[in-house]
């Protein structure tokens, strides 16, 4: 139970930390390469620790996300939901995977969270194909491995 | 007690189930219609915003507190340069303002004369900026006065230099304000010079906007003053708004597109006021 409990703490502190991440006022420069830290963060615990996290759980970070950036309400949300499911389903062979296999499933994620926002916001009426969204899914896939490690290293050093 | 491999599988396919990402989406899509359409559930999103407004107030604190430290270090030289500039400046407008009480009231009696209504006046709510929205395509900013400050949805807002934008979302204890350079804005207009009514565009550029609904044999040049016109009833009347920078008349095209810079200072903002209508209130 501690155990679960110290999971439970891990997960959401991490989810947390990136919504604040996407949120938090960052230098213009920077401003454009922010990068889709909980996307990607959902991503990883949809595939590598699946104990205590669901649809449920993921849908209402990216509500508090959609709610934290003024954007339209559940956009986010339904986006992480989906990526959430695909990433569950393909969770086995992706553990297996090696690291730059890895990375192209991650890259389809990614593109295709970018593609139901498209959608999105062509349905409510404006659509417009932002370059910079798209360079920080490459730069997501090309920083993942790291990501991916440090994640790793701070789960089994924190759930020791 | 540990559970049974099998009940942990049969647990993590009850969290990942279909049938939930069914429900999630359908919930997500009703949410986003609604949000949009801004009907029933306007009243949720206003009470969830105003539940987060702690945890962005403390987002943005870093940033506010090293906003505000620059100021308080800045050198003593330097605050009585600025000093000594505000003291002009505030000569030169008191001296202005007297002129304008004799205009004020000459205009009150033109209008009596015609016997037409004068615009009204608008009273002022000063507010200052909390957050800044993190999406670089949305020019939203959030101000710390909401309804609890009697700021009512619809109101512009504007700076010393001219008008920034206007309130889209209320969150109680602030409010989220859409600028005029967001691809989603326009905003009426009319030429000082010409007296000729526009709508000036965001351009998803801060110091930019756009008009292009002029047809190419408009009066109008480099330098020409932009002023709210009042249509629509959303902006009051005789704000300013920028001055023309480009006007370029592309060979067969039959409108002419002209670049507009604005007066407020929509990058940077410190201290500005929300200009609430009478009736509104």
């Amino acid at each position: 139970m501690n155990h679960q409990l110290r999971s439970l703490f891990f997960i959401w502190s991490m989810i947390l930390l990136s919504i604040i991440l996407m949120v938090i006022p960052v230098p213009d420069v920077i401003e454009q390469y922010r990068l889709p830290w909980l996307k990607m963060t959902v991503i990883f615990f949809s595939i590598f620790n699946i104990s205590l996290i669901g649809i449920i759980s993921v849908w209402f970070s990216g509500l508090i996300l959609d709610i934290m950036t003024g954007g339209l309400m559940g956009e986010n949300a339904l986006i992480l939901a989906v990526l959430s499911y695909l990433s569950y389903r393909f969770r086995f062979q992706v553990r297996v995977y090696p690291m730059w296999q890895i990375m192209i499933v991650v890259l389809i994620l990614l593109s295709l969270g970018e593609l139901i926002a498209l959608w999105i916001h062509g349905v409510s009426g404006n659509m417009f194909f932002n370059i910079y969204d798209w360079i920080n899914v490459g730069i997501a896939v090309v920083v993942w491995p790291i990501f991916m490690r440090g994640l790793e290293k701070m789960q089994s050093s924190f759930l020791e | 007690m540990p559970l049974h491999p099998q009940q942990r599988i049969n647990r993590f396919e009850k969290n990942f189930s279909a049938y939930r990402l069914i429900i999630v989406v359908i919930i997500s899509c009703v949410l986003m219609y609604q949000d949009y359409q801004k009907n029933y559930l306007s009243v949720l999103r206003v009470y969830l915003s105003a539940s987060f407004y702690p945890v962005q107030y403390l987002i943005n604190l870093p940033n506010n507190f090293i906003q505000k430290l620059n100021i308080n270090f800045s050198e003593r030289e330097k605050l009585l340069q600025e000093n000594k500039s505000l003291k002009k400046d505030n000569f030169e407008l008191r001296s202005k303002i007297q002129q304008v009480y004799k205009l004020e009231s000459e205009n009150k009696r033109l209008y009596d004369l015609l016997g037409s209504q004068p615009n009204r006046d608008n009273s002022l709510i000063f507010a200052d900026i909390v957050a800044v929205s993190p999406i670089a395509e949305k020019h939203q900013i959030i101000i710390n006065k909401g309804s609890r400050d009697d700021v009512v949805i619809g109101s512009a807002v504007a700076d010393s230099n001219g008008i920034l934008g206007h309130i889209i979302r209320d969150q109680i204890f602030g409010s989220e304000v859409l600028l005029i350079s967001d691809r989603e804005h326009a905003i009426p207009v009319e030429i000082v010079r010409t007296n000729l009514r526009s709508i000036a565009v965001g351009t998803g550029n801060y110091n930019q906007l756009r008009i292009n609904t002029l047809p190419t044999n408009t009066d109008i040049k480099k330098g020409d003053i932009l002023i709210t016109s009042g249509l629509g009833g959303r902006y009051p009347e005789g704000f300013p708004v920028g001055t023309v920078t480009d006007v370029i008349n592309n060979p067969g095209e039959s409108f002419l597109e002209i670049n507009v810079t604005p007066f407020g200072n929509l990058k940077t903002v410190n201290e500005i006021w929300v200009i609430q209508p009478i009736e509104g209130r």
